[in-house]
This record gives C-alpha cells, sequence and structure tokens, in this order.
C-alpha cells in the first residue's frame, strides 16, 4: 500500500513539481500517470523510493515512513522496491547477468560483492528474472551488444531479480520503438498480473496509457487531475491533464503510421 | 517530431550589407599569461647562462663520455652482474606498481564526490594525496633508504608511494566524467554504498584504470634505472657504479639494454592496451 497525504515537492529554483497530493495506491494495482513533460510524474514516481525527498506532508509506502527513514530504512524500503529507467541505467561494460545481479545487492553480503563471487540461489533468481523476459540466452553477453528493446527487458529482470512487491518504471518505453514498447508493456503488465506486484508507470502516450493500464493518473502542474479507470478516460479528461485537445502527436499508434 | 509546421523565415532582401557584431577583443588576462610566458622563458634562459654557440662548442671538444659511446662494450649486456641488475629492476617495478595499483584504486574513489559522500574525510584523503604526488620518486627513494638501508626495499617503497601519486590522479580524473544511470539504479535497488561502487562504477572504470597501470609500469621501470643513483637497487646502482669508475664503454653498454627492456615492456603493454580500451 502506497500512502501519499498532503504531499509536497518543491525543487531548488521553486519550482512545485508535487502539491497537496492525496493519492493511495492498493496491492498489485497497475498505475500508469499519465502528464506532459514537467507534470511531476517522474517526481511522483521517485518520491516513492526515496530518490526525491518530500518537502512536506506525508508518505507511507508498506508501512515505511518514507520522509522519516533512517539510511538502513531506506536501504530496506528500496530493497523491495524494484525501479525500470528510461536510459535502462544498465552497466554497459558488463554482462547481462551482472546487471541483473545488481538486483541481489540488498541480499548479499558486500564482501562477496567485492570479489564478484554472487551465492548461487542468487544467480538462479536472476537467472529465473532474466527468464521471464525470455532473454536468459543473453546472460554472458555485454550489455552494449544488445538492441534497445533487450536492454529495457534486461532492466525489468533487474527489477525483477530484487523479487520486490512494488515496480516503478519510469517512462520504460520512451527510448524504444512502438512494437519494441508494446512487447515490453506486455511484461510489464503480465508479471504484475502473475507476481501480483505492484507496478505504477510513467507514460506520454496515451494510447498505450489506456490499452494497458488497471488505472490511470493524470498529473498537471503537479496537481491530480483525473485519477479513474482507463475506460473513463475519454476527450474531456485528457484535455484537462494535456491543457488542449488531443493530437496525433500524443498516441502511439497514429504517430508510427506518420 | 511530425514535420506538419514549416519554420517561417524571413527572406533577407538581397545585397543588403550585413552588420556582423563587433569582434571581441583579446581578454586582458590571455595577453597577461602569454606576456608573462615569454618574460619567463627569457629570464630563465639568461639566468641558467644558455647559449646556442655554447651548446655547439661543447659538442666539438673531445669528450670522454661521447667517447665511450663510440667504444660501446656491447658484452656488458650480458655478464651475469648486468643480469641479476635488470631482473632487479624488473622484479623491484613490477611489485611497486601492483602494490600501488591495489592501494590506489579505493583511494581514487574515496577522493572523489561520487565516491565518498562526506566533505571532510574526502578532503582529508586529497591533501594526503597532493602530498604523495609532490614528492618526486627520487626523494622517496632518498628518503626510504634512510629509513630501511641501502637495497631494493626501499627502491620498491619508493615506487609504490610513486604507483600511488600517478594512478589515483588518472583514475579520479576519469572518474569525474562517469555515467551516472547505473549509480542511480544501484542506489535504488537498495545496494550499500560499498556495493554501488563495486558494481556500478568499478566496470565502467576498469579499462581506464587497467591501462593505467600497465602505463605505471613502464614508467616504474624507467624511475628505477634512476632510483640506483641513491641506493635503493637496481640496474642503477649499477650504472652508478660505472659512472663513479668513469667507464663509460661499459655504462652505455647497460644503456643500450635498459633501452631495449623499456622498449620490449612498452611494445608489450601498448598491445595489450589495445585490447583492454
Amino acid at each position: 500500500m502506497i500512502r501519499f497525504e498532503q504531499a509536497n515537492v518543491t525543487y531548488d529554483g521553486g519550482v512545485s513539481a508535487m502539491k497537496d497530493l492525496d493519492l493511495e495506491i492498493g496491492d498489485g494495482e497497475f498505475v500508469v500517470i499519465v502528464g506532459l513533460s514537467g507534470a511531476g510524474k517522474s517526481t511522483l514516481i521517485r518520491a516513492i523510493n526515496g530518490l526525491v525527498p518530500l518537502t512536506s506532508g506525508k508518505l507511507d509506502v508498506n508501512g515505511h515512513d518514507v520522509p522519516n527513514l533512517t539510511r538502513k530504512g531506506r536501504r530496506e524500503l528500496r530493497s523491495d522496491v524494484g525501479m525500470i529507467f528510461q536510459g535502462f541505467n544498465l552497466v554497459d561494460r558488463t554482462t547481462v547477468l551482472n546487471n541483473v545481479l545488481m538486483g541481489r545487492l540488498h541480499q548479499v553480503p558486500t564482501w562477496r560483492t567485492l570479489i564478484g563471487k554472487y551465492p548461487e540461489e542468487d544467480i538462479q533468481i536472476a537467472a529465473r528474472a532474466l527468464q521471464r523476459v525470455e532473454i536468459l540466452d543473453r546472460a554472458y553477453v555485454r550489455a552494449t551488444n544488445l538492441s534497445g528493446g533487450q536492454r529495457q527487458r534486461v532492466g525489468i529482470a533487474r527489477a525483477l531479480a530484487q523479487e520486490p512487491s512494488i515496480i516503478l518504471a519510469d517512462e520504460p518505453v520512451a527510448s524504444l520503438d512502438p512494437p519494441t514498447s508494446h512487447v515490453v508493456m506486455k511484461y510489464l503488465q503480465q508479471i504484475s498480473r502473475e507476481l501480483g506486484i505492484t507496478t505504477i508507470v510513467n507514460l506520454h502516450f496515451l494510447d498505450l496509457a489506456t490499452a494497458y493500464a488497471d488505472r490511470i493518473i493524470g498529473l498537471r502542474s503537479g496537481e491530480l487531475v483525473f485519477d479513474g479507470p482507463g475506460s473513463a478516460c475519454d476527450a474531456q479528461v485528457f484535455e484537462d491533464i494535456y491543457g488542449r485537445s488531443l493530437t496525433a502527436d500524443d498516441t502511439m499508434a497514429k504517430q508510427a503510421a506518420l | 517530431m511530425t514535420a506538419t509546421a514549416t519554420p517561417t523565415v524571413t527572406p533577407t532582401p538581397e545585397r543588403e550589407q550585413l552588420q556582423l557584431p563587433s569582434k571581441p577583443k583579446p581578454s586582458p588576462f590571455a595577453i597577461g599569461v602569454w606576456a608573462l610566458v615569454i618574460v619567463f622563458t627569457i629570464v630563465s634562459a639568461r639566468r641558467v647562462g644558455f647559449s646556442f654557440t655554447g651548446v655547439i662548442e661543447d659538442l666539438q671538444r673531445s669528450n670522454p663520455v661521447f667517447d665511450g659511446l663510440l667504444n660501446t662494450r656491447w658484452g656488458e649486456m650480458f655478464s651475469s652482474r648486468s643480469r641479476a641488475a635488470f631482473l632487479q629492476t624488473l622484479q623491484m617495478a613490477v611489485l611497486g606498481t601492483t602494490g600501488g595499483v591495489i592501494v590506489s584504486l579505493p583511494l581514487a574513489l574515496w577522493s572523489t564526490e561520487v565516491g565518498n559522500p562526506y566533505v571532510v574525510p574526502r578532503l582529508i584523503l586529497r591533501s594526503i594525496n597532493n602530498v604523495i604526488r609532490s614528492i618526486p620518486d627520487l626523494v622517496w627513494a632518498g628518503l626510504f633508504v634512510l629509513g630501511t638501508g641501502i637495497g631494493a626495499l626501499s627502491g620498491v617503497l619508493a615506487l609504490f608511494f610513486f604507483s600511488i601519486a600517478v594512478m589515483v590522479k588518472l583514475t579520479a580524473d576519469t572518474l569525474d566524467g562517469l555515467d551516472m544511470g547505473p549509480v542511480e539504479a544501484a542506489n535504488a535497488a537498495g545496494a550499500s554504498h560499498t556495493q554501488m561502487l563495486r558494481t556500478a562504477i568499478v566496470p565502467q572504470i576498469l579499462p581506464a584504470f587497467s591501462s593505467y597501470a600497465l602505463y605505471d609500469l613502464e614508467l616504474n621501470l624507467r624511475a628505477s634505472a634512476v632510483l640506483g643513483l641513491v641506493g635503493a637497487g637496481g640496474i642503477g646502482t649499477r650504472l652508478a657504479f660505472f659512472q663513479n669508475r668513469g667507464q663509460w664503454d661499459k655504462l652505455w653498454g647497460l644503456v643500450v639494454m635498459f633501452f631495449l627492456v623499456v622498449f620490449v615492456v612498452e611494445y608489450v603493454s601498448v598491445r595489450i592496451r589495445r585490447r583492454l580500451v
């Protein structure tokens, strides 16, 4: 369970990326956050695992009081929250397996990390994660030698290897072409459903959002302007979120056709 | 994005003389720096007593050192004492390099912002690095000869510190231009600081680091020739011996041998480095 209460985030220079947010996300939900660039999508996602600190307000994630965590508490929280990034954030110079094993760091003793000898069971967990995104055969390939879609699947495997109860995905398909984006979104949806992992995804393509989300949250200038099922998302709602009516630029299908 | 909107360009009327912005004047600072460089060079040359005619005159005079070069004793390369001294030099270089390289990786990591979030320890570490770097290898050797006596041990210790000076500086500079994405990923996965360094940063700098280590080996090999002059073991001891006795023909034999050894080591390390980076 994730619960924001009157949460605010103001960056240096006075930019307000989250304004008096009240939001509750239940276990196992598949939520997509939509909004323009700068609407506060990344801030919302990064607040959940404490990468962005709240300026004021309350945030509870699975019983962790996020604004008041100790260093150890923050690591405990993060070990339970997997994250997927727009730019994949893989270490290009090392193997796919080593990248996925990064998801096991919270379990692995530091001395083992230093010498690079991971316990067999952790390697097994990493292998299962790679299997789930169907890329196990590339385990010993360097991350540089993969395509964009494959790299994001490694990113998903890394998050899965944490065996998390929450997965945060920050624009996971923004660097990918449309067919690959659908593949990545399907993996995320499947993982969420089969493993019951709460999944929160930032997207800026609306058709992708309505196609996969159980619930859509619309943000505009740091404020919540829509919260409901994908089916309730009509043209009027999108105008609220985007401040204008829909154009081809906002949907991936039409953009791909161009 | 889509190419729906064509940018409107205001057409420039033909034959109109375009007004260029005025040329920026060279900054007074740059002029000052150049003037200083020129003045310093001239003053230094005068003070040292440098003159081209002097150089030419000296070269024409007969000189035992150059006479020795013409009668180089090639046999000196292979005498058992010389071979032993070369071997010692190589061993000193390898030992000093290995030790220095191992120690300098954590030192470099802890002296940068990404590797060490604490300001005060970072500043202390940086100052220590600066002190180590400001002491030349010969002075290190002199210090250790005083401390541990004449011999190879003092040479190895000198090379160890010399390696730290070189490696920490180069590695720390590499750490500044790092991709921070994997660092964010490791932190988001709940990694401890040390785990983050090991998994997100070390793989990124490892190719550059190993190439620096090979370069450091070359430097140490060359440095070890000089260390013997202050009694820190290796081939330099033998060079100093011939120098003191004025046996320039034998000394040149050693120099040729040394040149060959350095050449081979450089050749090998360049080949290895190319495969690493």
